[in-house]
């Protein structure tokens, strides 16, 4: 009896979380959707989402798996201050970021100047695009990857060691494939990030149009009835990564346990 | 031969200590908890920093903090060290985790016949986690022994087992280890593990080395009132001017002056132990707990029992009130 009133529970929980989903589904229309997307550039928006959210990834992986390695394993002095660094960003609101971003990587700033030097800029293109989403997903992958390295057993890096492998390769036998669930996790979470990021996007990224800001545009220019089926389009192309490694995860939990 | 000479700063003290432990010798370290046994073999073993030390494996230098100084990194140590808990690594099978190091020999016979001798032979694809306790520290000794260590570091791995299979794996390891001919240390809190694995014992405390020599040798007549108390004399009993140790287990029912020391008092309680029985008994001003066989008289009644061939200490000014018979009356020797 208690079982089902749980499971009752979990569910009443489960469909509130989805509302906005369902919603979603309730209010689309068939015809809406091929009218919105067989439009003359309809899926550009698309593939700068999808571009810029895996070069997202990549700058976070490379960039960051080390700060939340030595965040993890204390490597690094006063370490609150590190933390309370993170968390700083992710605190601050998406559109305050995109507004600090502009007095960072401004055309008027330094690196601005040193950006058009290279002839980049960091202002209406895809570079900052994908600015604007790393600084909007990073602490989200910061944190879930401190909290995955975090997992691992300092004890078996030490064995590993003891067994003769150098530093490094202990952690690309050890300490990566034990950390990968939880990596994979936070990558899935700060992708999620990414695609959605709008924030700081629509501050210093209106061009070129990702999703969320096609969303936007739509809205104001022709109505919510051509600006839902984007969302739909969002939510199928950035759902397959985070449910790949929710049952990748699932598989190597599985798999250790025998 | 392993042969350490270390000193390592911890926040209560400092360990000190020297050990020399042949090929194919097994070193007991015993002492109660936080007496810094593990902190030595840590040290032996690179991973925590000594503030002086000279230790050497074979004919390399591992560390040496006068000049020319020396500190090998862990992974060239070539120093095996097995803790309680076995670290297998859970994302590899078995057979991986008995073949990780890289020193590991690939030979697949080798690997089968000591999995064979190890009795984990059919649990080469299984994964750590399926494994059981005593599993598991099989499997960790198997990887350390295809690691080709030049030492083996034991430390307190068989806490938590039971007592056929700390037996057995007591008795896997001393073969190995003399069929190998590594040094060999054992740190425990357990004088029976100690006493079953090694050729020789010591015996630390707060830091520093007490007394070491063979087994029989530490435990029939420890050095001092303090290894005595650490190794289980539980009474202190004076008599001609110096204090006698008294171990439960080395007390017999009866007179018997030839074989030791004569002691009358009172019973306090008792109750079963084992296939025996345990008494406290009143002895002037001390109590001494004794091991018999058969069933003393009731509470209150007077009993007589011979503590054999006990040692005798300096009587100690600062000693607990465990001794300090005032009733030297009631002693017979």
């Amino acid at each position: 009896m208690s079982a089902w009133v749980s499971v009752a529970g979990a569910g009443v929980i489960w469909l509130a979380l989805l509302g906005p989903v369902i919603a979603l589904f309730t209010h689309l229309s068939g015809s809406a959707i091929a009218s919105a997307l067989t439009a003359p550039g309809a899926l550009d928006p698309l593939v700068t989402s999808v571009e810029s959210g895996l070069v997202t990834l990549g700058v976070l992986f490379v960039f960051c798996t080390p700060l939340a390695w030595m965040l993890a394993r204390g490597r690094l002095p006063f370490p609150r201050v590190w933390e309370t660094g993170v968390l700083c960003s992710l605190l601050l609101p998406p559109l305050v970021i995109g507004l600090l971003l502009v007095f960072l990587v401004g055309p008027y700033t330094p690196i601005g100047q040193v950006l058009a030097w290279l002839h980049q800029s960091a202002t209406n293109t895809f570079l900052a695009l994908v600015i604007a989403e790393v600084y909007e997903s990073a602490p989200y992958y910061v944190l879930g990857a401190q909290a995955a390295f975090a997992s691992v057993e300092p004890r078996l890096e030490q064995q590993a060691g003891l067994l003769g492998d150098r530093p490094r390769r202990v952690f690309r036998r050890v300490t990566l494939p034990l950390a990968a669930p939880g990596l994979a996790m936070a990558l899935s979470i700060a992708w999620a990030r990414a695609m959605g990021a709008f924030g700081a996007v629509i501050i210093i990224a209106y061009h070129p149009a990702g999703i969320p800001l096609q969303i936007y545009t739509t809205l104001q220019e022709t109505g919510l009835a051509s600006a839902l089926p984007y969302a739909l389009v969002l939510l199928v192309v950035a759902l397959p990564l985070p449910l790949a490694a929710y049952i990748w995860s699932a598989r190597a939990g599985r798999r250790r346990r025998g | 031969m392993l042969d350490a000479d270390v000193e390592v700063d911890r926040r209560e003290f400092t360990v000190r200590a020297a050990l020399q432990v042949g090929p194919g010798e097994r070193l007991a370290l015993f002492g109660p908890s936080g007496a810094g046994k593990t902190t030595l073999l840590e040290a032996i073993a690179g991973l925590v920093q000594p503030r002086r030390a000279r230790i050497e494996l074979g004919r390399r230098v591992l560390t040496s903090t006068a000049p020319p100084v020396c500190d090998v990194p862990p992974w060239q140590r070539r120093v095996g060290l097995l803790r309680q808990n076995p670290g297998l690594f859970p994302h590899l099978s078995v057979r991986d985790n008995l073949s990780y190091a890289r020193s590991a020999s690939r030979s697949e016979a080798e690997l089968s016949s000591l999995a064979a001798v190890l009795g984990i032979d059919g649990l080469l694809s299984a994964m750590p986690a399926r494994l059981s306790g005593g599993q598991a520290h099989r499997v960790a000794l198997g990887r350390l022994l295809l690691a080709r260590c030049d030492t083996l570091l034991l430390d307190e791995p068989y806490t938590g087992l039971d007592a056929s299979l700390r037996r057995s794996l007591t008795d896997l390891v001393s073969s190995l280890v003399t069929e190998r001919s590594v040094p060999a240390v054992l740190v425990t809190h357990e004088l029976a593990d100690a006493q079953a694995f090694s050729d020789r014992l010591a015996v630390i405390d707060r830091g520093e080395i007490l007394q070491i020599g063979s087994p029989d040798e530490v435990v029939l007549r420890p050095a001092s009132r303090r290894v005595a108390e650490l190794i289980g004399y539980l009474g202190f009993v004076p008599g001609g001017g110096q204090v006698a140790g008294i171990h439960p287990e080395r007390v017999v029912a009866g007179a018997l002056p030839d074989q030791g020391l004569v002691l009358t008092g009172v019973v306090e309680a008792f109750h079963p132990a084992g296939a025996g029985w345990e008494a406290d008994l009143r002895v002037g001003e001390a109590t001494i707990t004794c091991r018999l066989l058969d069933k003393p008289p009731a509470p209150g009644a007077e009993f007589t029992v011979t503590a054999l061939d006990p040692p005798y200490f300096e009587p100690d000014r600062n000693a607990p009130a465990v001794g300090g018979v005032t009733g030297p009356e009631r002693v017979h020797q």
